[in-house]
């Protein structure tokens, strides 16, 4: 018998696994042999299991070359998937990523945002994952690759299907991040509530990216809220009412927010979540459209 | 316990020593360090990422030892609490974290002080709220919060103080 303060159960039946591939092509290769949880900072590994249920193989993609970093080309900004939180907030980008860059600065903590990387936390489908309403203002694809299929692409909303749940098959593994250069004009904001100011789980959040025109006029509009329904949402009806705007005239009503369907859990109840987001929106709206 | 068929060899230096060990891959770096280095001063306080009690430094970041892999560290430079100053010549973040009171019960400490040693080095503003944001990965259960930013402050300033002298 282990000692009660290892987190996984002593099981010589279970059949462990750690591979340490360094190149994409080695990586995929693994990953057509068995089921592996894929692990690159790890920061969600942990507490997502309960004690003493551990995945027994693990892939560790840190070691893979060219999985980190951002550049630019091709009309969009790729983020690659082992890009950690720090290295986004320290990343020189334009005022579009500004939101994600807030988001980046309250996801958990400095040391987990020096861990945690942007496809991780897309891949653990957190209804309260920082980065996807952000991202989903952002309009992010993802990339996914396999063995087998090669590469594919689609869009973040359609990525993350549920609580804990997305598209990725068992041989796929997320390279990258891509934003579209459309959105590169726009500015963006991101608003979190939490029970304090740090380390702390979204209570509701919200992200937004605007774009005026010369006359001061809204003339694109992102608006994506997390925390109020299994996976975050665009809000399609506010954003189509505030094009043609002026900040001024902003209004958030609480049909704009239809699509939320926020529970009652032990971190606020679904009343409070809606008040919330219908504040956050306006909040993250004008201060993503001020100049 | 005998070597079986699962374990893993990893390589690591830890405060500048360097250490193969045969792990179970699923080892977190704070039972390796707690259990089979017995480098104790590195605390589990919540073992789930949200307290920063088990903060350590790999390849000169600061990362919770609770939520890292071991088997991830392999090839990688840990420095924990015990490689910072000695009983006889502290840190000078340690001398102020005495000099400030920078705690009651203790048991946030090391995390606070590795916390803190990074902080210093990244690229965070000079104000108090700056230091309460870099800090802000440590819960101190018993409050010391003010005097934690004080000593913080107090190595800031003198360390910025050499650099323009």
């Amino acid at each position: 018998m282990l000692p009660y303060y290892h987190s996984y159960t002593n099981d010589m039946e279970v059949d462990l696994a750690f591979e340490r591939p360094d190149n994409l092509e080695l990586a995929l290769d693994a990953l057509k042999t068995r089921a592996f949880r894929v692990i690159a900072g790890g920061t969600d590994v942990f507490p997502a299991v309960q004690q003493g249920q551990l995945p027994s193989a693990f892939l560790d993609v840190t070691r893979i070359a060219g999985l980190g970093g951002i550049t630019r080309g091709d009309g969009t900004t790729r983020i690659g998937a082992a890009t950690t939180w720090t290295d986004i907030v320290r990343a020189e980008l334009p005022a579009a990523f500004d939101g994600l860059k807030e988001a980046a600065r309250e996801v958990g903590s400095v040391q987990i945002q020096n861990a945690g990387t942007i496809a991780g936390n897309l891949c653990n489908a957190s209804p309260a994952a920082d980065g996807v309403p952000p991202l989903l203002a952002l309009d992010a694809r993802v990339e996914i690759a396999s063995a087998a299929r090669g590469t594919r692409v689609l869009a973040l909303s359609q990525f993350i299907q549920g609580v804990r749940k997305t598209t990725l098959a068992e041989d796929e593994l997320v390279t990258a991040v891509l934003i579209p250069d459309q959105a590169l004009g726009t500015r963006s904001a991101f608003e979190k509530l939490g029970s304090r100011r740090y380390l702390v789980i979204s209570i509701c959040m919200t992200a937004a990216n605007i774009l005026l025109d010369a006359q001061g006029r809204i003339a694109q509009a992102r608006v994506a809220v997390g925390s109020c329904s299994a996976v975050a949402q665009r809000l399609p009806a506010l954003e189509a009412d505030l094009l043609g705007k002026r900040l001024q005239d902003v209004t958030v009503s609480t049909a704009h927010l239809s699509p939320l369907s926020p529970i009652d859990d032990v971190r606020g109840s679904g009343t409070y979540r809606l008040d919330a987001a219908q504040e956050q929106c306006k909040r993250a709206i004008l201060r993503a459209g001020a100049v | 316990m005998a070597a079986s068929a699962h374990q893993l060899r990893i390589d690591l230096t830890v405060n500048g020593t360097v250490h193969g060990i045969d792990i179970d891959p699923r080892t977190t770096l704070l039972d390796l360090l707690r259990e089979t280095l017995d480098l104790t001063g590195t605390k589990k306080g919540c073992n789930h990422g949200q307290c920063g009690a088990c903060t350590v430094h790999v390849n000169g970041k600061r990362v919770l030892a609770c939520l890292t892999l071991a088997a991830l560290c392999d090839g990688a430079d840990v420095r924990t609490i015990e490689g910072v100053g000695t009983p006889e010549k502290l840190h000078p973040l340690q001398d102020a974290f005495i000099a400030h009171d920078g705690f009651q019960c203790g048991y946030c400490t090391s995390g606070q002080i590795m916390s803190a040693l990074a902080a210093l080095e990244e690229p965070w503003g000079p104000d108090d709220a700056a230091i309460k944001e870099a800090m802000s990965g440590n819960i101190c259960r018993c409050g010391a919060y003010p005097n934690i930013v004080a000593a913080v402050q107090e190595v800031r300033k003198s360390a910025e103080g050499g650099r323009n002298a």
